[in-house]
């Protein structure tokens, strides 16, 4: 039997491998093959679902039916700007979120500096595990946690009144909330703040006190200019997921702890006026959009 | 070589209070001795070099030095003073790293700059100093680049120039050289002999690599776990190693056994003739067959076997009308012969 | 960067064509006309309910799905508004029963999301609270829209410890003796609670139903509300979460159900609650069935199966509120002697009528004006309220 008549009768089994031959030959055509999927999903579920929330955000809800209307209008978008409620409710969420990331930033930078400069190996390994081991509980069980802790008859006021100072009434407050999410997003920020100092190589430090600066100096001309990468990407996570979250303020708000999640679920699942919804929740979408493009441009995103 | 350098005694320093002292200093990790007790003076302007092969203590005593380790025992000294405890930024030196260690985040110029700001010299007078240290190294017109946008042999002149510019009284150079290429290597070799020469700097540079060690040095200190086997001029260590280790270490060299000891022969210091013996007041000679020969282009390498059945090699360079030639095929006899100067004997326990 | 800028642009226009196309879904905005069944057919085999936790709990599901071979999928909704959208959502025919409070019957009823129900397939209907049989939040010009099921009022709570003396006025929560120590539900609906206790103090308003207001009366309910909120130390959720104020010391007291008072006196809490003297609100449930029910004869079993006396007594005691179906009495005393007594299935009408059942607040009032608030009103001015 001759050569090509072997190959003319080769079994469909073969057919695997001339595609994967021919996306060898053609490695745009394998890229593609591989990029479809994912980016298929992406413009469908993740774009659409983002285009259809801006659309909606036009539309409105009949006062009666609750049934949505589909007709073009700016009216939510007034009642956003007019409304003092919604203004407080959107100012309150992005200051949260900023003094949030701050707190964190000025928590995480000891922590990461000492493990990745000056902890063994041993040491860092059980720092990491004790640092994520939080993240592994779940979420509603450490806010619930935080909870009993601020609350009047709670571990805090009681350690206080075991040391005699008068009890802090901060259960239910705005700064219980400030407190809690900064602790729960502290890894967050911890860890990138660790990968980019550990990327520095130990020899610039060295060079740095060569060269006769001491720690201060070495610490904001050296040590600060090469994490902020990491810091910025540490505060996108912090940033965003406290902008987006609505559960922290419900379970330990108090009075006036309205987050723009909770006005958004609210609308949602509660008034089912979901293009006002819609219209509120482009405003953090927008938030993290001018962060994004500005962290962008400080290079966090190497740090990722 | 510095022909003040060629001068000197073989262990002493040159003249006037040495610029570093080590005295008795020990550094020790846990159970491991990284450097054994040690006593080292480095003169004022010298090139000194810690030559070893990895592990053996050379980079731990550099930093020592420097001062970012500190040492389990024994005393620093700088310029006469006590300087153990004192740190890196308070001590008169600066050191160039193995992987440069230049701020990528900085500008050639800010790098250059930074160890001035740092100790405080006036504003006005950084410029100057900065594109002076450039002149320097050739990178004239290349302070405003980033050092990522340098090639290899570019970063380590600014590694140079950053250590320089701050004028110190002693430069720590930690295998400066090991990641360049070897043309480049051979052409910073000349660079720095230059500058040392210009800036007139005492160099402490560590390096493994013997022939490195060998051309720049006015005195080399060898170590081997952790200990100085032997301080001297690049001369005095290859003529005369004081152990078969620093004789092994550098340059090649045959042993063989002689009167219970052993014999330590450098393969260029055998003289061959075909035939008769060679034999004189000084000379010692014997005959010995040919095993090989292998044509090296400078010199042509022989393999010899003496009567006793030990195996020598020897370096014959290729002048016309002198030595045997290369016409000679193994198993022929030969007679060889050497200098009664050019052995060393050893003592069969100092075997390494 | 305009390339980039480009492409987005492309894809974002062409992602909004296909959602547009999506989410577009026609409206509908009236009441589902009837479409009885003469009997109750074989069941379907399953059962899809939305329901307030603790209202379908295995002591009476199991024996439903052995008797009927119905077998019951629970979802919980924590709110009225989350049971309206459940019934709403794919279309509404995910879910076949809702057991809802009277604040969103109406909006089903409206909405054309729930159908109307055949009363002579319920035979236990027969035995209702006379003001159960055809109550205004399910039953529209004698259409039943759904089945009764059980109610209660919302009670003034108080640490009987830390209160005294007893509260008698809703003004406990309204003035600042107990500033920081009050809690009420975290709720649009609360606003009828300040519109009732208006209507006893501020007669000028003229208010005559806490859940129909004009503006100028929802302005002062709110006003009520915002002078009220820094005496708040938190706006509940969850009836656990006022149990856990309770509990913690946070809170002496609020607005509740009965339910949390019965649950902190179980764990010794020093806790009591009262009607007080301007009334109460209150919920009255009623089993919906969806306009688009899958399996309408399981739905069918099941309204008749939970209006039986048996289960109304479990579900009264489990959830400390009061049957619908007036025979249930004896039955709860066999679970618990003293019960029928205790959840108020025994008293007279004037206990019932003290009560002001939750509907939804609509533009039209029942005079026929349309100058009143809608939900929707009622649930901006409460985020105003709350910040």
């Amino acid at each position: 039997m001759s050569q090509g008549a072997a190959i003319d009768h080769a079994p469909p089994a073969r057919l695997g491998r001339r595609l994967s031959a021919m996306l060898w030959r053609r490695p745009r055509w394998a890229a593609a093959a591989l990029l479809v999927p994912p980016m298929g999903w992406f413009v469908l579920i993740y774009l659409a679902a983002l285009v259809t929330l801006f659309v909606a955000a036009f539309w409105q809800v009949d006062d009666f039916t609750g049934e949505i209307i589909h007709r073009w209008t700016l009216r939510n978008f007034e009642t956003l700007a007019t409304s003092p409620t919604y203004r407080t409710i959107a100012l309150r969420t992005v200051g949260i979120a900023a003094a949030v990331t701050v707190t964190d930033i000025v928590l995480a930078f000891p922590c990461a500096y000492f493990m990745a400069r000056i902890a063994g190996p041993k040491l860092r390994a059980t720092l990491f595990t004790l640092m994520l081991l939080p993240i592994w509980l779940s979420y509603i069980a450490r806010v619930y946690a935080w909870r009993l802790i601020l609350a009047h008859d709670g571990v805090l006021n009681w350690a206080l009144g075991e040391v005699g100072l008068p009890p802090a009434n901060i259960g239910y407050t705005n700064i219980a909330m400030w407190l809690v999410f900064s602790y729960i997003w502290l890894p967050f920020m911890i860890t990138p703040i660790y990968a980019a100092i550990e990327r520095v190589p130990g020899s610039l430090f060295e060079a740095s006190a060569d060269l006769g600066a001491r720690g201060l100096r070495t610490f904001t001309k050296v040590t600060l200019p090469l994490v902020v990468p990491g810091i910025i990407a540490g505060s996108i996570f912090t940033f965003s997921l406290t902008l987006g979250d609505y559960i922290t303020p419900v379970l330990i708000g108090g009075t006036g702890s309205s987050f723009i999640g909770n006005v958004v679920y609210a609308n949602v699942g509660i008034a089912n006026d979901i293009p006002f919804a819609a219209a509120f929740a482009t405003i953090p979408a927008v938030v993290m959009l001018i962060y994004l493009s500005i962290a962008r441009r400080l290079g966090a995103f190497e740090m990722l | 070589m510095n022909p003040a350098a060629a001068m000197r005694s073989d262990s002493a320093p040159a003249t006037g209070e040495p610029i570093v002292s080590l005295r008795g200093v020990a550094r020790r990790y846990g159970d491991t001795l990284a450097v054994d007790t040690l006593d080292l003076d480095i003169a004022r302007g010298e090139f000194f070099t810690l030559l070893g092969p990895s592990g053996s203590g050379k980079t731990t005593t550099l930093r020592m030095i420097a001062g970012f380790e500190r040492p389990s025992e024994g005393m620093v000294q700088i310029d006469g003073k006590d300087v153990t405890r004192v740190p890196p930024y308070e001590r008169d030196l600066n050191t160039i790293f193995q992987d440069y260690a230049l701020f990528p985040h900085m500008t050639v110029a800010e790098n250059l700059a930074y160890g001035l700001e740092a100790k405080r010299v006036p504003r006005g007078e950084i410029p100057g100093r900065v594109s002076d240290a450039l002149d320097m190294v050739q990178l004239t017109d290349f302070g405003h680049r980033n050092p990522a946008q340098l090639s290899g042999g570019q970063r380590q002149r600014v590694a140079l120039a950053r250590a320089i510019v701050n004028r110190p009284a002693v430069l720590l150079l930690d295998e400066p050289l090991g990641a360049l290429d070897l043309k480049l290597r051979q052409e910073m070799q000349r660079e720095l002999k230059r500058i040392q020469a210009e800036v007139n700097i005492t160099f402490i540079y560590v390096t493994h690599d013997q022939e490195e060690a060998l051309t720049m040095s006015d005195r080399i200190a060898v170590f081997n776990a952790g200990r100085v086997e032997q301080v001297g001029s690049a001369a005095a260590l290859y003529d005369r190693p004081a152990s078969e280790f620093v004789a092994r270490f550098l340059g090649s060299s045959n042993f063989i056994e002689r009167d219970g000891r052993r014999l330590m022969i450098r393969p260029e210091k055998i003289r061959l003739a075909a035939g008769e013996c060679l034999d004189g007041p000084d000379w010692h000679g014997e005959p010995a067959r040919l095993t090989d020969a292998e044509f090296v282009g400078m010199y042509t390498r022989y393999g010899l076997e003496l009567r006793d059945g030990q195996r020598l090699i020897a370096h014959e360079q290729n002048l016309p009308g002198f030595g045997l030639g290369v016409d000679v095929r193994p198993g022929s006899q030969v007679a060889l012969a050497w200098h009664k100067n050019s052995v060393c004997y050893f003592d069969k326990m100092d075997a390494v | 960067m305009n390339k980039r800028l480009g492409y987005w642009m492309s894809t974002a226009v062409a992602a909004a064509a296909t959602t547009v196309a999506l989410v577009a879904l026609p409206a509908m905005a009236a009441p589902a006309k009837a479409n009885y069944p003469a009997k109750i057919g074989p069941g379907e085999g399953q059962l899809n309910i939305v329901a307030w936790e603790g209202y379908a709990q295995d002591a009476w599901v199991k024996p439903f799905e052995q008797q009927t071979g119905c077998q019951v999928h629970r979802k919980y909704a924590g709110s009225s508004d989350e049971m309206v959208a459940l019934m709403r959502q794919g279309g509404g025919s995910e879910y076949d029963l809702v057991s809802a409070s009277g604040d969103a019957s109406l909006r089903l009823i409206y909405g054309g999301d729930v159908q109307p129900v055949n009363m002579k397939l319920i035979p236990a209907w027969q035995d209702f609270l006379p003001q159960l049989k055809s109550p205004p939040n399910n039953t529209i010009k004698g259409v039943h829209y759904g089945v009764s099921y059980e109610w209660g009022p919302n009670v003034l709570l108080y640490n009987t410890d830390k209160v005294k003396p007893k509260p008698t006025s809703w003004a406990a929560i309204y003035s600042d003796q107990y500033k920081g120590q009050v809690t009420v539900p975290d709720n649009p609906i609360q606003i009828a609670d300040a519109a009732l206790y208006l209507k006893a103090h501020k007669p000028e308003l003229g208010i005559k139903d806490p859940y129909e207001l004009t503006q100028k009366q929802l302005a002062a309910a709110v006003q009520l509300l915002q002078a009220q909120r820094p005496l708040i130390k938190k706006y509940w959720a969850q009836a656990s979460d006022e149990i856990g104020l309770f509990k913690n010391g946070d809170a002496v007291i609020g607005a509740a159900w009965p339910y949390q008072t019965n649950t902190l006196a179980k764990d010794g809490v020093p806790v009591a609650d009262v009607i007080p003297s301007e009334g109460a609100t209150g919920w009255s449930d009623t089993w919906m069935l969806s306009a688009k029910a899958k399996h309408p004869n399981c739905a069918y079993q099941w309204m008749k199966y939970v209006s039986t006396p048996k289960v109304q007594a479990q579900q009264a005691i489990y959830f400390g509120e009061t049957p619908a179906n007036k025979n249930a009495c004896s039955a709860m005393n066999k679970i618990e002697p003293g019960a029928c007594h205790k959840y108020h299935l025994d008293a007279p009408a004037s206990y019932f009528d003290q009560i002001h059942f939750w509907q939804t607040p609509r533009i039209e009032c029942s005079n026929g004006k349309r100058n009143c608030t809608s939900y929707r009103d009622w649930q901006r001015a409460w985020q105003r309220v709350k910040g």
